[in-house]
């Protein structure tokens, strides 16, 4: 089947456009990434943890002196008990914001939501050197997603090819980000780079949690955009992009029938 | 002057650790103080008080990092142990360059916390006594007059009654009574002592 794909080098945008992208702009930049999310996530999680772990230390130490006060020990498992329930109320929202609400979901065409995002992602591209060009199918069908989530896991796969092309000279740096109807009706959305690629060794563990190639990373990105992925009955994976760099895709079935 | 007693000071914007670590630190007899932000601490900063902080990295205004900048610039000499969450060691690597006392993730074994507050507690004493010890053998230094001083400078090189005589126009005997009274007000018991003093103090002849 062939598609209509066009492609388009992205042009400055005009004043106006600017004006009208700000607000949606704010709204994407208190989203930040997943990797930031998780980092943040994970940050508040260890608050409570660490509160737990002082009580119930000290606790220990109180019990083993010769005159232990009971109403400090007292006081220390009330507030375990109340810093216990607020990790597990991390947890939860941190959950619900990654398998999200069905009744969140809408058709979308694939294409348009890459174009909002990338929008929103040339100031940082230009900050990076970087050339970002579309390669969009005008005639996809609707996907049904949740679009916030769909737009992390975007977000989080272009900011990792900026990321991934700092290595190679700033004039030769290029990400497409893609859409294409696959063969079996599902629709792809593709970010590729040609920066160093995925090395051979880090492939297989790619999407676990918690591994991370970076100084500074969670390790939580990809495992998070994958779990995002699948809870749409997605696929969501990585291939090597030719000549040189990486390819990730998510492919997401379409709403067959729906269009009318 | 009395001494304060020393105290922990314990800087983090989450109530929950702070409470906790209050906690600790009481059960173990140790005197606490919190502060939720970096800003509230520097309102209430008292160079005078001895102990030693214990500082969250991430906090929002001003980060413990910045804090510990900001006690460098007012060269205070408190010690501070930081404490962070996970995924924050390149932030440590820093602390630790900007002469942190030392470095904990969190969730951490209070013992170790402890031990650490023990060490950086002793470590705070040993450097403000120190530095008592040095503004005292300054004071003396400070007393002695314009002539001992010349004689000090000339002892401090090595030289001997006859030369220093000499080179000031004096007689041995006038700068034998010199060289007693420095070693009198200086309290130096030798001249090597004498002039590991005067190295301590960076001390140089203003006449």
């Amino acid at each position: 089947m062939k598609c209509n794909v066009e492609t388009n080098k992205m042009p400055n945008r005009s004043a106006d456009n600017g004006l009208l992208l700000t607000g949606r702009m704010m709204h994407v930049s208190r989203l930040a990434t997943i990797g930031e999310m998780a980092s943040g996530v994970a940050h508040e999680l260890n608050q409570p943890l660490a509160a737990i772990a002082n009580y119930a230390q000290a606790s220990v130490r109180v019990l083993n002196s010769p005159n232990p006060d009971m109403a400090d020990i007292r006081e220390a498992l009330v507030e375990i008990g109340a810093q216990a329930v607020r990790a597990g109320d991390i947890i939860r929202r941190m959950r619900n914001l990654v398998r999200g609400d069905d009744a969140e979901r809408a058709p979308t065409d694939a294409s348009e939501l890459v174009e909002e995002m990338v929008d929103l992602l040339q100031a940082d591209a230009r900050a990076h050197d970087t050339q970002l060009t579309l390669t969009l199918d005008r005639a996809l069908p609707p996907i049904l997603i949740a679009r916030v989530q769909i737009q992390h896991v975007l977000l989080n796969l272009i900011r990792n090819a900026l990321e991934a092309l700092i290595p190679i000279p700033s004039r030769q740096r290029e990400i497409v980000i893609g859409t294409q109807r696959l063969p079996d009706g599902d629709v792809e959305i593709f970010v590729s780079d040609n920066g160093p690629g995925v090395a051979p060794t880090v492939i297989e563990r790619l999407f676990e949690p918690f591994f991370t190639t970076k100084p500074t990373g969670t390790g939580l990105g990809l495992a998070i955009s994958n779990t995002i992925v699948r809870s749409h009955d997605g696929t969501f994976g990585h291939r090597p992009n030719t000549p040189s760099g990486a390819c990730f895709y998510m492919r997401i079935p379409s709403i067959s029938g729906a269009e009318s | 002057m009395k001494e304060k007693p020393p105290a922990v000071i314990i800087v983090d914007d989450d109530e929950a650790v702070r409470s906790s670590l209050r906690f600790v630190f009481k059960s173990v007899g140790l005197a606490a103080t919190a502060y939720p932000s970096a800003q509230a601490f520097l309102t209430a900063y008292d160079p005078d008080q001895p102990g030693c902080l214990v500082l969250d990295v991430r906090m929002p205004g001003m980060s413990g990092l910045a804090l510990q900048e900001q006690l460098n610039l007012k060269g205070a000499m408190i010690p501070v142990i930081f404490i962070s969450g996970h995924g924050d060691i390149p932030m440590a690597v820093e602390a630790i360059q900007h002469g942190a006392f030392d470095f904990l993730q969190k969730p951490f074994r209070d013992q170790d916390l402890i031990d650490r507050v023990q060490r950086a507690l002793a470590k705070d004493e040993s450097n403000r006594s120190a530095l008592k010890e040095r503004s005292r053998i300054r004071e003396r230094f400070e007393s002695l007059t314009p002539r001992e001083r010349d004689v000090l400078a000339l002892m401090t090189t090595g030289k001997a009654n006859k030369v220093m005589a000499a080179e000031l126009g004096l007689s041995q005997r006038t700068i034998e009574i010199h060289r007693s009274h420095v070693m009198e007000k200086t309290g130096a018991s030798s001249l090597a002592q004498l002039v590991r003093m005067a190295m301590d103090l960076n001390w140089t002849n203003v006449t």
